[in-house]
């Protein structure tokens, strides 16, 4: 109780200053729309009506809320109106994301650890790629990939997550495949291990802990990077396409409740890698 | 000259190029400042010359992908346009919001430093709010705060507070609690104890936070001109540009794109190297 | 450039190995904008002729010019001035047909922001669509003598997002809307037409043709794919002319193909009516002298930062070797 008392405090805190700030901005569409009339409005007056716009500049929290549980409860999960249904087309990129950004993160770390000149040459591509930012290629890559011939979102999607998401597991890996000291290294030497076996039983094992850790961020990246890749590459299903369409048809609602879903899957996703770490650290005997 | 030629012409480059890089890093020349220049140049060369021969030999249409020379090309013929936008982009829109960011976020993280029950309500929900794909904000704040550069600096410190917050918060907790107690036995006040101790053991976190906080404040001032924008900027041609075909200029706006994001990157690092010459990770 | 076009039509060919697939790639997202397509696709009319037509809604980011470059569509929609753009980049873009026979481009205003005619824009700001949308904009500025710099006596230009919030928070005095979308998301936010003034391009002497459907030059030098043009030309205007019938049932079938799930019935029901206003008075065939008037208009406004065309289009733009036969009975 002692650690959530000031979260729920905090929220609370923020709750109220959301539902100030929603009065204080709708509240210019009610005079404007009173001055086109020519009527007069009152504060008691003022507070309902901006509370319940159709298309409101800042909607009050329970409005968002009753958008976000219509488009789950509203309709069957697989109609296009359900923001579970396109939840799942989001979690999917993600996941697909992920994984490719995993493989592309260890298996460049691997690279990297292996051979000196990999390291020299391409380690600080790595870095500079993440300062380029990933939105102005986004479009490009669905060009592209499409030249191909990959056919849909799905693949440049992953892609896109991917090329996010890859960047700190590979940080973590060579750190981790790294972490092993030369006393270690001399030991398995004197044991006449070869360098598969090396890897195997020293390196690997000892990257673990730094593997781990860095797939929290990691999921979080391939999230982001699935979001921007379904906002502005005509993408008409995801969360992140939800966000953009709610703009483009003047509901802002749609943006609002697309927003929330897409933290509770954010949120969601991090419990359940943060689940895996810890299950992956008892079984690898460390007491958590 | 044929289209087979070409091909093999790009990936012998590349054959030669990998094998100079190998015979470099294993090299005496490799362990000077130079040489580590050279290895990561060779291998850009490299990409740039295998997508120049790719796009010839294949003939690929320039409206799908351009050759990195037409690129180049453009970029040099268009480069008031491209430092118009580069302004309107880069420095009012991602620099000021990353500026006004990161000092909110820095003032944000004392408060919570000297107020133990801010820290323990704000910090578990700055660490969740991290992890979200805040660029989704973007059309909202567009329409919060009108279509010039202001909405994509408000963009830009929605996306950098969060990271920045949790960084200088960790960071402040790095000082060893021996090392407090020695202040505290001094008498210091938590001025000097913040001023002498904790800011410079905090270092190496907050520049970590300032380059996250770096690449996100491109991407955020960009997707923000997706959204409305007055007719310059870098996302507005990025945008617009594909529309007339124009995807020359795309690409080049990609690369001043790159190029500011790697130049922020660049010394924010030797900032830090200056800032944190003593600890462990600058060393050797 | 010779090379580069025959290996772009290489791989259109490839896209379509049956000659009776039809890809069409749509200028925007599924909406009542495109109603005949879906009608035709879903009232069978395409079956009838024997063709499997596939349709890729668009969006932002998406150029259709650039879809049917790189051989992922056969068909495309999208505007003239686009289209006559693409030609002249060297993506020989041929108008086969012009459902849109009307133009719903406007530019509405507030009253309250001080614009009665067109001699209060000056130092007003005004919201534009990009990506090719904007040159029937820049044609009409030049024909009234503005500047679009940003300069004093001028207008400033801001380019606008998909929706009418710029005009709704007045962040801009006047915005442009298509009569059957945002023109309605207009007066749905609770302004009423009084309230407004509204331009018409036409009105205002600047002919833009919208919504055609366009193929690449090489492609039609084929007879079998000239042949499947005229069944798709003929399904499509079926399905137009049944949507103009039937606006009701048209707005569920968008609705029904509409991926997003974010469109509302009412609107599109609201957008089926107006767009009916546009396509009921054409058949289909492109008037040629909509075509002359629509480049005379673009060429008034040749910016060296930012041109539609620099001369009058060289080659076949437009052709009515399908609308001919296909609108034949």
């Amino acid at each position: 109780m002692r650690r959530v008392g000031p979260i729920f405090a905090v929220l609370a805190a923020l709750l109220a200053l959301w539902y100030l700030a929603a009065i204080w901005m709708n509240a210019t569409w009610v005079y404007d729309q009173a001055q086109r009339s020519g009527v007069e409005v009152t504060l008691a007056e003022l507070i309902p009506a901006a509370m319940a716009q159709d298309r409101p500049l800042l909607p009050p929290p329970h409005q968002v809320a009753a958008k976000l549980w219509e488009g789950v409860t509203a309709q069957a999960i697989t109609s296009k109106r359900s923001l579970i249904y396109h939840g799942f087309i989001t979690f999917r990129g993600t996941m697909a994301g992920f994984a490719l950004g995993i493989l592309l993160g260890v298996g460049l770390a691997m690279a990297i650890v292996r051979f000196r000149v990999v390291d020299k040459s391409v380690m600080p591509w790595a870095i500079i790629s993440q300062t380029i930012p990933i939105v102005a290629i986004a479009p490009m890559i669905l060009v592209v990939a499409n030249q191909l011939g990959i056919q849909g979102r799905e693949v440049p999607k992953a892609i896109i997550a991917s090329y996010l998401s890859f960047f700190p597991v590979l940080v973590s890996m060579v750190k981790g495949l790294r972490a092993p000291d030369q006393m270690q290294l001399d030991l398995l030497k004197t044991w006449g291990a070869s360098e598969g076996e090396t890897f195997r039983k020293l390196r690997l094992p000892a990257s673990m802990p730094y593997f781990f850790a860095s797939l929290k961020v990691a999921v979080a990246a391939a999230l982001v990077g699935t979001i921007v890749g379904e906002l502005p590459t005509g993408a008409v299903e995801g969360l992140g396409a939800r966000m953009l369409l709610g703009s483009q048809y003047g509901e802002p609602l749609i943006t609002w409740a697309a927003l929330f879903a897409s933290a509770i899957l954010a949120g969601a996703l991090i419990l359940a890698v943060g689940l895996v770490e810890r299950l992956a650290a008892v079984k690898m005997g460390v007491r958590a | 000259m044929s289209n087979a030629l070409i091909l093999l012409m790009g990936f012998g480059f590349w054959g030669a190029a990998w094998g100079l890089n190998i015979a470099v890093a294993g090299s005496a020349f490799g362990r000077t400042r130079t040489g580590r220049i050279f290895m990561p140049l060779l291998f850009g060369l490299t990409l740039l010359v295998l997508w120049e021969a790719l796009v010839r030999a294949l003939g690929v249409p320039p409206v799908i992908l351009p050759a990195p020379s037409a690129i180049a090309a453009k970029f040099a013929s268009s480069t008031d346009v491209l430092w118009a936008d580069f302004v309107q982009t880069a420095v009012k829109g991602a620099l000021s919001g990353f500026v006004i960011g990161c000092s909110a976020a820095f003032v944000t993280a004392i408060l919570c430093d000297r107020v133990p029950f801010l820290r323990a309500g704000l910090l578990p929900i700055g660490n969740f709010v991290a992890a979200l794909p805040i660029v989704g904000l973007a059309p909202i704040l567009v329409m919060w705060f009108g279509f010039g550069w202001q909405s994509k600096a408000a963009v830009v410190v929605a996306m950098v507070f969060f990271p920045m917050l949790i960084n200088v918060v960790a960071g402040l907790q790095a000082s060893e609690r021996m090392q407090r107690d020695l202040m505290a036995t001094w008498g210091a006040s938590y001025t000097q104890a913040l001023w002498k101790l904790r800011l410079p053991a905090a270092m190496p976190f907050i520049f970590n936070g300032l380059k996250i906080s770096a690449s996100l404040a491109l991407i955020g001032a960009i997707v923000a001109e997706y959204f409305g924008s007055p007719v310059v900027g870098m996302g507005f041609r990025i945008s617009t540009a594909v529309g007339v075909l124009n995807i020359e200029l795309v690409w080049a706006e990609i690369a001043v794109a790159a190029l500011a994001g790697s130049a922020l990157y660049g010394v924010i690092a030797i900032v830090e190297r200056g800032v944190t010459f003593w600890h462990p990770s600058q060393r050797g | 450039m010779k090379r580069i076009l025959t290996a772009g039509l290489m791989a259109a060919m490839a896209s379509s190995a049956s000659a009776e697939d039809v890809t069409l790639q749509l200028k925007w997202v599924t909406q009542a904008q495109f109603a005949g397509y879906y009608v035709a696709k879903d009232k069978g009319f395409y079956d009838e002729e024997g063709l499997n037509v596939t349709i890729k809604p668009g969006g932002p980011d998406i150029a259709p010019e650039q879809v049917i470059a790189s051989g992922q569509a056969d068909v495309i929609t999208t505007w003239m001035s686009p289209g006559l753009a693409a030609r002249e980049r060297g993506v020989p873009l041929v108008n086969i047909a012009q459902p849109y026979k009307g133009q719903g481009l406007q530019l509405t205003c507030l009253k309250e922001m001080g614009v009665e005619t067109t001699a209060d824009f000056a130092d007003k700001t005004l919201g534009v669509w990009f990506f090719g949308n904007e040159y029937p904009f820049y044609a009409w500025m030049a024909k009234l003598g503005l500047a679009t710099d940003g300069s004093a006596g001028g207008v400033t230009v801001l380019k606008q997002a998909f929706n009418v919030d710029a005009l709704l928070q007045k962040q801009a005095a006047c915005i442009s809307v298509m009569t059957y979308n945002e023109y309605g998301q207009v007066l749905d936010a609770g302004i009423t037409p009084d309230q407004l003034v509204t331009f018409t391009y036409r009105e205002e002497g600047v002919t833009v043709l919208e919504d055609g459907l366009y193929v690449m030059e090489e492609r039609l030098e084929d007879p079998a794919f000239q042949e499947t043009m005229v069944k798709f030309v003929r399904a499509s205007m079926k399905g137009w002319k049944y949507a103009e019938a039937n606006p009701d049932e048209a707005a569920q079938i968008v609705i029904d193909n509409d991926d997003s799930g974010a469109q509302s019935l009412e609107h599109q029901q609201y957008m089926m009516g107006e767009v009916a206003k546009l396509t009921a008075t054409g058949n289909g065939a492109l008037d040629p002298a909509d075509y002359e008037a629509t480049v005379a208009a673009l060429l008034a406004a040749v910016s060296p930062d930012n041109p539609a065309i620099t001369k009058t289009p060289e080659g076949m733009a437009w052709t009515h070797a399908i609308t001919d036969k296909a609108l034949a009975e």
